[in-house]
């Protein structure tokens, strides 16, 4: 009896074994999948599934192979790219999803359905949206770079330290998506045709599961992270404060060394108040004017400083309403700590009609080593 | 309630020493010359090497096997008092040792002593001419260290027992001898600190010494089997060790060293996991150095036994685990290759061995050939031919080299053999698999007993005191208390030694 136990523990291990293996080398890794709107209401599914070779010795030599398909679902495109490709399509290593800006459009969760119901899927990938097709974004090749995946990555991340994004991915946007009351940015790509490169263009607003067309420019987004109270390695805005012959004296580029953001949310029965005030305590990195030398100089500037900000977040503010954007999370807020409040409104009308009272106050604290 | 048991049973042992005594052979001498030669040939089956001398003209003779003895310790014991005239015969030679018992005389005989007889004289003398073949007390090879004591011990057991006394001068230190091996006799010493070592520890050791049946013992890696407690586990229950210092420092703390004649290595028990990754160095060095080299000796465990499995449940089950950025160089070492990833560590690490294997027997000039060879040009010819991924060699390099840490040989075998399993654990089951393998290793350590002392102490049972010396060394004046582990009778082993600091303070303000 014991004798047999061994047997069947020992054959259980042997002869099953391996059956649940997925052999690393066996598969095709596609680091970067690009989805588009495509014709008669289909689907286009685009991925970069890069092949490398000459691991151990001499450099690596890796191809890119760029296959798209039209299918009706997001896995069903998978499956025609998998009769493709030799070895098994994976997609468990993806970097980051790109949405054609049609698609994005439309509904986005049920493209997204498949990523989050695989427990293998990469979770940490980030979500950009393409002004054009993802495709075009997928195909090109820039110099140096050897993969799209990783220039994207890399170019998110650097977009991400300068505080232009708020470097969500697909597991922090998915409890925004389905979250009522709250909305969020995804970073918007586009392709320079003067260039040749891809360029983080700004911050693609969403309203609901949708992309509402309207973004916030690059230069702006670092203020719209601030006043969301989101901060990377670092913030630098560069802003005109002068009026003088030369331009380039007109201009003060600041770097943000603190700051303190501060929403305070009023709400009624037939109107919603929301103050916002932000402090910036700034560290001045460019002034070509220079002569930074007395008080009132540095006063006047901060006063300048604060007047632009100002008018700056109030542009961004009434640009969010317009797109029904509800990046700050008002909706939640008030759904959570005046619920009787929430019940009585519908919110996607009330919000347009939110009065914002935004305020921003820059203080200049540092100059550098030279006045 | 011990003591008691302790009473109980030495009052047994007592009994059957006594009993064992009487059964000693006894063969009393006879007045003939001739008769009692004649006994002694026979009980030696007339071997060759026995030398007979006949002296005083036939009146008289001196036996001894020649090859045992010293002929310079003959001429000086024994002819040159007589020759001095101090002495009218050889039995009045102070230094003999009497019997009139022929079967004391053929054992003496074989422990090297020449036997004395007379015509008409019932009296044996016995004198001890043994020659003795040393090496001198060299530092072990396989136990070297860059500070402390360079010494170590050699197969002649009194030597070995005088480098331990030298370093104890106490009365408290006891020997206890025991013939052990039917036919070998081998002379095994145990040797531990009165009032120090657990009695209950000291008795289970002589209980299974004494319970060996066996026609020879040979070292003591034959004693270990016979009497360690769980003969199937992959672990070493006692310690084996060359070195006086280790030795004087576990009996220091209550253990107990059992040495062999023949044989350098003395055995330690009680044992535990952690004393194997005690290195006498650890104590030569400031405490610093000794922490971190000893947590890297502990890491070290971890890499030899577990990181192939753990790569090989990487890259054939959960590869979504593997860094971004090491997607590439991983994937394009692996892509190529033909065999599955256990296939490649097993080839590895059996090519490991068989270098290892084959460098330790051979003279090292062509040891290091071996080496040579089998690392730089095989490890590199693998990976060019496609047969191994580059990344294997780099992981079964770092277990080999990681199992070569551990300070002790026997453990550092134990930790090779239980890279297999986890293999191929990790390479039906993935993390699943690997995570019940360490478990089951876990479980084994926690179970495991070495003469009644838990083998895994002082992590289970957890004793926080005791970790002072475990993962980390301590200052040795902050080690105040012996490990718990061995059931030393006295837990104190150190007192204030730094009260001069306290009084030059005080002095100063």
């Amino acid at each position: 009896m014991k004798k047999l136990s061994l047997l069947l523990i020992i054959s259980a291990l042997i002869l099953s074994g391996c059956w649940d293996q997925r052999q690393f080398k066996n598969v095709k890794l596609a680091l970067s999948i690009g989805l588009d709107e495509g014709s008669n209401g289909q689907m286009t599914e685009t991925v970069s599934i890069p092949t490398v070779r000459g691991g151990g010795e001499g450099p690596l030599e890796e191809t890119v192979q760029i296959l798209s398909s039209d299918a009706h679902t997001v896995l069903d495109a998978r499956d025609k790219i998998d009769r493709m490709i030799s070895h098994s399509f994976n997609p468990s290593k993806m970097e980051v999803l790109l949405l054609g800006e049609d698609l994005a459009k439309k509904d986005i969760y049920p493209v997204l359905d498949n990523f989050y119901r695989n427990p293998n899927s990469n979770l940490n990938a980030k979500l950009v949206i393409v002004e054009g097709t993802a495709r075009k974004a997928l195909e090109f090749r820039g110099a140096g770079e050897m993969r799209i995946s990783e220039y994207l990555n890399g170019m998110l991340e650097g977009a991400e330290a300068a505080s232009r994004t708020t470097g969500e991915n697909l597991q922090m946007i998915c409890a925004e998506l389905v979250e009522e009351g709250e909305d969020f940015t995804l970073p918007l790509i586009k392709f320079d045709e003067e260039e040749v490169a891809l360029e983080f263009s700004g911050l693609a607003l969403m309203s609901g599961e949708k992309y509402t067309g309207e973004k916030i420019s690059a230069e702006q987004a670092p203020l719209l992270m601030l006043l969301k109270g989101i901060k990377g390695r670092f913030v630098q805005l560069t802003r005109k404060v002068d009026d003088n012959e030369e331009e380039i004296l007109d201009y003060i580029t600041v770097e943000v060394m603190k700051f303190n953001d501060d929403m305070k949310i009023n709400p009624s029965k037939d109107e919603i108040k929301v103050d916002i005030s932000l402090d910036l305590d700034v560290r001045v990195t460019e002034y070509p004017h220079d002569h930074l030398v007395s008080e009132k100089v540095i006063e006047d500037l901060n006063k300048k400083l604060s007047e632009v900000l100002t008018a700056e977040a109030e542009q961004i503010i009434s640009k969010l309403q317009e797109a029904n954007s509800d990046v700050f999370s008002i909706g939640r807020h008030i759904h959570a700590y005046h619920p009787d409040v929430w019940k009585q409104m519908d919110w996607k009308t009330m919000y347009p009609e939110v009065q914002f009272n935004t305020e921003v106050n820059a203080e200049i604290q540092q100059h550098g080593i030279v006045n | 309630m011990g003591f008691f048991k302790d009473f109980f049973h030495k009052d047994q042992r007592a009994d059957r020493r006594i009993s064992d005594e009487s059964q000693e052979p006894k063969q009393p001498s006879t007045r003939n010359l001739s008769n009692n030669i004649d006994y002694i040939l026979n009980a030696l089956k007339r071997t060759e090497d026995l030398k007979v001398r006949i002296l005083k003209k036939g009146d008289a003779a001196l036996l001894y096997i020649e090859p045992l003895v010293d002929q310079d310790k003959v001429q000086m014991n024994i002819f040159n008092p007589i020759e001095i005239g101090r002495v009218d015969s050889i039995h009045d030679i102070p230094s003999a040792k009497e019997t009139t018992n022929l079967e004391e005389a053929v054992n003496s005989l074989l422990r090297g002593h020449a036997v004395y007889l007379e015509d008409e004289n019932r009296r044996v003398s016995q004198f001890s001419v043994t020659s003795v073949f040393n090496r001198s007390v060299e530092e072990p090879a396989n136990e070297k260290v860059v500070r402390g004591s360079h010494d170590g011990f050699v197969e002649n057991i009194m030597v070995n027992i005088n480098l331990v006394r030298k370093r104890i001068e106490h009365r408290d230190l006891k020997v206890k001898f025991f013939k052990v091996g039917k036919k070998t006799n081998t002379n095994v010493a145990i040797l531990y600190m009165e009032g120090l070592a657990d009695p209950e520890v000291v008795l289970k050791m002589e209980e299974r010494l004494e319970a060996i049946d066996s026609d020879k013992v040979q070292s003591p890696g034959y004693v270990e089997e016979f009497v360690e407690d769980s003969a199937f586990s992959p672990f070493p229950q006692m310690l084996n060790t060359e070195r006086p210092d280790r030795v004087v420092a576990n009996l220091m703390e209550g253990r107990v060293a059992l040495f062999s004649e023949g044989s350098p290595t003395s055995l330690i028990a009680p044992a535990t996991f952690f004393m194997f990754y005690q290195a006498p160095d650890d104590y030569n060095t400031r405490w610093y150095t000794g922490t971190f080299v000893r947590l890297i000796r502990l890491a070290s465990f971890l890499i030899a036994v577990g990181l192939p499995a753990l790569y090989i449940a990487i890259v054939s089950f959960h590869f979504e685990v593997i860094p971004d950025d090491l997607i590439t160089p991983v994937k394009s070492s692996i892509n190529e290759i033909a065999y599955p990833p256990v296939v490649e560590a097993l080839v590895m690490v059996i090519i490991i061995e068989l270098i290892r294997e084959a460098g330790i027997r051979l003279p090292s000039p062509v040891g290091q050939t071996i080496g040579i060879v089998g690392g730089l040009v095989i490890g590199d010819a693998v990976v060019r031919a496609g047969l191994i991924s580059n990344i294997m060699v780099i992981v079964i390099a770092l277990t080999a080299i990681s199992s070569f840490v551990v300070p002790s040989n026997e453990l550092s075998t134990t930790l090779r053999l239980l890279t297999f399993p986890l293999i191929c654990l990790s390479a039906t089951l993935g993390f699943v698999g690997l995570i019940f393998g360490f478990l089951f290793i876990a479980v084994h350590l926690t179970k495991l007993e070495s003469f009644g002392v838990p083998y895994f102490a002082p992590v289970a049972p957890l004793r926080l005191k005791d970790l002072k010396d475990t993962f980390v060394r301590f200052p040795i004046f902050m080690m105040k208390n012996r490990p718990k582990d061995a059931h030393p009778m006295d837990y104190k082993a150190i007192g204030e030694s730094r009260e001069w600091k306290k009084n030059e303070q005080s002095k100063k303000s």
